[in-house]
């Protein structure tokens, strides 16, 4: 049976769009990185480790891999460049990152998970 | 001396379970100092985190916990308070034995199944996001050190407990680097235990032979998707989400805790099964070294059931703290 209407178009609509308010910036790290706690308008939120916060403290009493998440958020809008230069930021510091994710809100909503 | 154990008494009809469980245990005469910590719904209704710091730390010391279910909160932000548990408190090896008990019929006689499933990663890590208007984009995190801990446990728990079989359950069929990583790290560990036989099955044909071949299966170890949805298959094999206990193993703490959810529509009508928080706690007391009241409570649970004494999702019409009483009069028997 064919199903061309189920995949049909694409919906349109007056959606708001997403706006950019961070980075999250995966780092190969073993351990919790001291990273900068803030950069432009982004800070650091949090430090988590296999989706658990590791920072800030307290931190839970577990295994880390080297794989740490960073998260850069700031209340204001940020633009493209401003997490370039984060990212860049981080690399010329030393920093190895492996992934990031931009960050972004619609209506004021976040449109990322939070860590456990 | 007494044995120390938190207790969160949970949402919904959680307190009433951990009424009827209390008292079958105090008949069973295992001095238990139960300490009371706070989680779940009360806790955001206070607005406090849904598991305060305060109950990360007191598990922490003092290692053991008994938790009646809780309820997640519906909306943005909410996290899990079950999941927070095994997060922060890094319970990795989620153990939930199946088997057909005595007076609860079901179509799978001789079912015998421990089912380990990894409780800390995978999809579990939480990490999403909307990548752009239109995508949803989840994290999958698998990670050696994870696959490596939860399947040697497996196996050492059938090394200890005579258990004859391991089988790994994946699908590195199609997800080739993440379950790819599970199959490898299985097969290199499966090599350190000769004595067991040992095998891999991909999730899907797993479940057809779970309703099919029961008996082939022994000891199964999965990563956390999986292993959620199939202990709950295996649950429905053993008579249903009531009578399936639960287990939650770290290096230094373990949490015991019925499978099952707050049910909050029967809150206060004391009416919903006490069987899987009562045989969780079994699993506990095993775990206390309390073997023979272990073996008492499981001895009275049955011939309660056996009676035709059961709550109605067996079918019966006795009451929680009914039910609990009986199992208590057995033991005192």
């Amino acid at each position: 049976m064919p199903l061309g209407e189920a995949s049909g178009p694409p919906q349109k609509g007056n959606r708001p769009m997403m706006n950019l308010h961070g980075v999250d910036v995966y780092l190969w790290h073993q351990g919790t990185p001291d990273v900068p706690k803030e950069y432009g308008a982004m800070r650091l939120l949090f430090i988590s480790n296999r989706g658990t916060k590791v920072y800030p403290p307290p931190a839970p009493d577990m295994e880390l891999l080297d794989w740490p998440r960073c998260r850069y958020l700031s209340d204001a809008e940020v633009t493209d460049a401003d997490i370039d230069a984060l990212v860049g930021h981080l690399t010329g510091l030393g920093w190895k990152w492996t992934k990031t994710q931009k960050l972004f809100r619609k209506d004021g909503v976040d449109q990322f998970s939070q860590p456990y | 001396m007494a044995h120390k154990v938190c207790l969160i008494r949970g949402d919904g009809t959680g307190p009433e379970l951990v009424a009827a469980v209390e008292h079958v245990i105090k008949a069973a005469k295992v001095d238990i100092e139960w300490i009371e910590v706070e989680a779940g719904l009360k806790c955001v209704e206070a607005g406090k985190p849904i598991v305060p710091d305060a109950t990360i730390q007191k598990i922490k010391e003092v290692g053991v916990g008994l938790k009646a279910p809780m309820t997640t909160p519906i909306g943005k932000g909410s996290v899990s308070p079950n999941v927070t548990l095994r997060k922060r408190l890094d319970l990795y090896a989620c153990v939930r034995p199946v088997r057909t008990l005595p007076g609860v019929p079901t179509p799978f006689d001789g079912l015998d199944i421990v089912i380990f499933r990894e409780n800390t990663e995978d999809l579990y890590a939480q990490i999403e996001y909307m990548a752009t208007e239109r995508v949803a984009h989840s994290v999958k995190m698998i990670s050696d050190f994870g696959c490596q801990r939860i399947i040697r446990a497996a196996f050492e728990y059938a090394r200890k407990n005579g258990r004859k079989k391991v089988v790994g359950v994946h699908k590195a069929n199609i997800m080739k680097i993440a379950d790819g990583l599970f199959l490898r790290i299985f097969k290199e560990i499966a090599a350190e235990y000769p004595e067991i036989e040992s095998w891999d099955n991909i999730i899907d044909n797993q479940c057809m032979q779970l309703v099919t071949k029961w008996k082939l299966y022994d000891v199964l170890v999965t990563l956390n998707l999986y292993g959620d949805i199939m202990s709950d298959l295996a649950a429905g094999m053993m008579g249903g989400l009531g009578v399936a206990p639960g287990a939650n193993f770290g290096d230094k703490c373990a949490l015991f805790e019925a499978v099952h959810g707050s049910a909050p529509k029967y809150t206060g009508m004391n009416k919903v099964n006490p069987t899987a928080l009562l045989l969780s706690a079994t699993l506990m007391l095993e775990h206390l070294g309390e073997k023979k009241a272990r073996d008492d409570i499981e001895g009275a649970l049955i011939a309660t059931l056996k009676k035709g004494v059961k709550t109605y999702d067996l079918g019966g019409s006795a009451t929680t703290s009914g039910f609990g009483e009986a199992i208590a009069s057995e033991l005192k028997a």
